[in-house]
């Protein structure tokens, strides 16, 4: 390499000789020292031969050691040292899929979260009576300020203003915030999708709702001694944050006047409706019309 | 039936593809099972729609009926209208949105009514708490003029409406104003946003063209970088700027992500700023008015596109944030002035 470059081999040719020529002046040097010569020669053998017995214990150590182990592994049984490493191997298994399934059931606290690269990503999942029902997502990024890269949450909920007011603030309140929206809205879908799968039948009409489930309309049969009418209920939920209607309305359809009897019935069910859950509500109903049943026969 | 009926019902089944006739016909539910399983649908298009009308007269079909019949047929072909997107908002410390669909629906007809003589306004409830809306403008002396019509998807509870081109511009005030009235909104402004893709429209603003989220539970493995796969692939070829190979890949992906793009036709960016050269003396950098140019990036899918710019090395990554802006911003119409 030193031939590459013309200007840098000259320098690197006579150099070289200037060394060689350096050299040849020590050796002069020496020569003309015998003595001190002859003594550095002579440390530097002893030196060789210590570091020489040295390297050859070192070796014969490592000879007897290896012997030693050899033969501990040939003295016991070869199946034995298998399955020990084997129960180690699933041992380890199970205390990580343990630790895996801990972090699952985080999700079953309501809140939980997974750090990402950048921040966190938030689940909420909500729950009604005792049901588990949809999971959400918000994934945030940590840094000043705080701001949500992507999310699941519906786009009726007011995520927005909910993050105007906390998210830079209190991080805390915002996620309690989230969640009790969440939770309300589950609930009061939980309550519609209920009345509508299992008490179809009490209904004369589809029910309406609408995405947040803060409206309800429905007309409903009721049956007392023989009679049969038709109710019209408007449920609002005016709280987002409460699974409970806050404004109940039943009214008679037909244009003639409720029987005073039938007046009470219409205000106790507005009484039902503002304080059980919709669902809730037409299973009562439904067991009365069994008692009912029961008493004729 | 009336002759301008009839031929209505004639020309919007006719536009309807052979093939999706049977399933067309049945998602407009006018017609029963037992009066389509009498018709002959293997003979030609012509005497197969003289069927259908003949079959709709005799169940005394409405020029409404018609309406529905045009809304199933543009629910199936969306993407032959290109759509407009529209924002409204609500005053401020306005109470809880309590919307009554039934409310809406009346309201909304009821104000196009009251403005105009002959309007006529069709409702199709669509899934996701969505309502077609169909408006068939007429004028002070003429009928509803029922092949342009406008179509309005708006999304109860929610501040969107997405709206196909409306041929009469005259009339977009009072669509707006319909619709801010009836859905209990104060404003309502024209986001710069458009495209044949509806849906990519709306998972644009509402934010759901992303739905991948790490969690503990998720059963799928992380995705294998596609560049190390290719790496790997032959031992015989030597890739000499892998590692620059691999930061393009990861600034691709942090700005992309790993889900597919909203679909978007174009992007359109009107430029009024100070032309910036580096030749000192250029005519053009004299001139001390903004010049004014517009240029159109088009595509058939034009984030995918953008997305595969810098690891093909086409362009360099980061890609501009005026390019990779589109979604989150919810634009793709873009007015680039000097600061």
């Amino acid at each position: 390499m030193e031939w590459a470059n013309d200007g840098k081999s000259k320098g690197g040719v006579l150099a070289h000789l200037e060394r060689l020529e350096i050299q040849v002046n020590r050796s002069h040097k020496n020569l003309e020292d015998p003595q001190r010569a002859q003594a550095v020669e002579h440390a530097l053998r002893t030196k060789i031969h210590k570091l020489r017995c040295l390297r050859d214990e070192l070796r014969s150590k490592v000879k007897r050691r290896q012997a030693r182990v050899r033969a501990s592994i040939a003295n016991e049984e070869p199946d034995q040292t298998q399955e020990i490493s084997e129960q180690e191997v699933a041992e380890r298994r199970r205390r990580q899929e343990n630790v895996k399934a801990i972090l699952q059931a985080y999700r079953f606290t309501g809140l939980s979260g997974k750090l990402t690269s950048r921040g966190v990503c938030v689940c909420i999942s909500t729950a009604f009576e005792g049901n588990l029902l949809d999971s959400y997502f918000i994934d945030l990024v940590l840094q000043k300020p705080l701001w949500i890269h992507h999310h699941s949450i519906p786009i009726f909920i007011p995520l927005e203003e909910i993050s105007a007011k906390y998210l830079q603030t209190n991080i805390q309140r915002f996620l309690f915030c989230l969640c009790e929206y969440l939770n309300a809205y589950a609930g009061r879908k939980y309550q519609a999708d209920r009345l509508q799968s299992d008490f179809a039948a009490y209904l004369a009409r589809p029910l309406q709702r609408n995405p947040l489930c803060n409206l309800l309309s429905f007309t409903y049969k009721v049956k007392l001694r023989g009679q049969l009418f038709l109710f019209c209920a408007r449920l609002l939920y005016k709280d987002l944050t409460t699974t409970l209607p806050t404004d109940v309305t039943i009214t008679y359809p037909e244009t003639d006047a409720l029987p005073p009897s039938w007046e009470e019935q219409r205000a106790s069910h507005e009484n039902l409706f503002f304080t059980k859950p919709l669902h809730q509500v037409f299973t009562s109903f439904a067991r009365k019309g069994e008692k009912l049943d029961v008493t004729r026969v | 039936m009336d002759e301008t009926v009839a031929e209505f019902f004639k020309r919007t089944i006719l536009k309807i593809p052979m093939t999706e006739m049977m399933t067309i016909l049945k998602a407009w539910d006018f017609l029963s099972e037992k009066q389509l399983q009498n018709v002959n649908f293997q003979q030609r298009k012509e005497s197969l729609v003289q069927d259908l009308v003949l079959l709709c007269e005799k169940k005394r079909a409405s020029v409404h009926d018609a309406a529905l019949l045009d809304i199933v047929y543009t629910q199936f072909h969306r993407h032959r209208k290109v759509w407009d997107v529209f924002q409204m908002s609500k005053g401020p410390g306005e109470d809880i949105d309590l919307f009554d669909m039934e409310q809406f629906k009346s309201s909304f007809k009821k104000i196009l009514q009251r403005a105009l003589k002959n309007v006529m306004v069709s409702f199709r409830d669509a899934e996701e708490n969505a309502v077609w809306i169909r408006i068939a403008w007429g004028t002070q002396y003429r009928k509803p003029n029922q092949y342009k019509p406008v179509y309005v998807v708006y999304y109860s509870q929610t501040p969107y409406a997405f709206t196909s081109s409306c041929p009469l511009r005259s009339n977009i005030p009072l669509l707006g104003q319909a619709l801010t009235v009836a859905s209990n909104h104060h404003k309502i402004v024209k986001m710069d946003l458009r495209s044949r893709y509806l849906d990519s429209l709306k998972a644009i603003v509402f934010k759901q063209y992303n739905q991948t989220f790490e969690t503990y539970n998720s059963t799928t493995p992380l995705q294998e970088k596609s560049l190390e796969l290719d790496i790997h692939m032959d031992s015989r070829i030597i890739h000499e700027n892998r590692i620059e190979k691999e930061r393009v890949q990861r600034v691709t992906q942090e700005t992309f992500g790993d889900y597919s793009q909203p679909r978007l036709e174009f992007a359109q960016y009107k430029l009024e700023t100070k032309f910036k050269s580096d030749f000192n003396g250029d005519i053009l950098a004299e001139r001390k008015e903004p010049l004014r140019c517009l240029i159109k990036f088009s595509s058939p899918h034009l984030l995918e596109a953008l997305k595969s710019l810098a690891p093909a090395g086409i362009a360099d990554a980061p890609l501009s944030p005026l390019l990779t802006c589109i979604p989150n911003k919810g634009m793709n119409y873009f007015k680039i002035k000097d600061k």
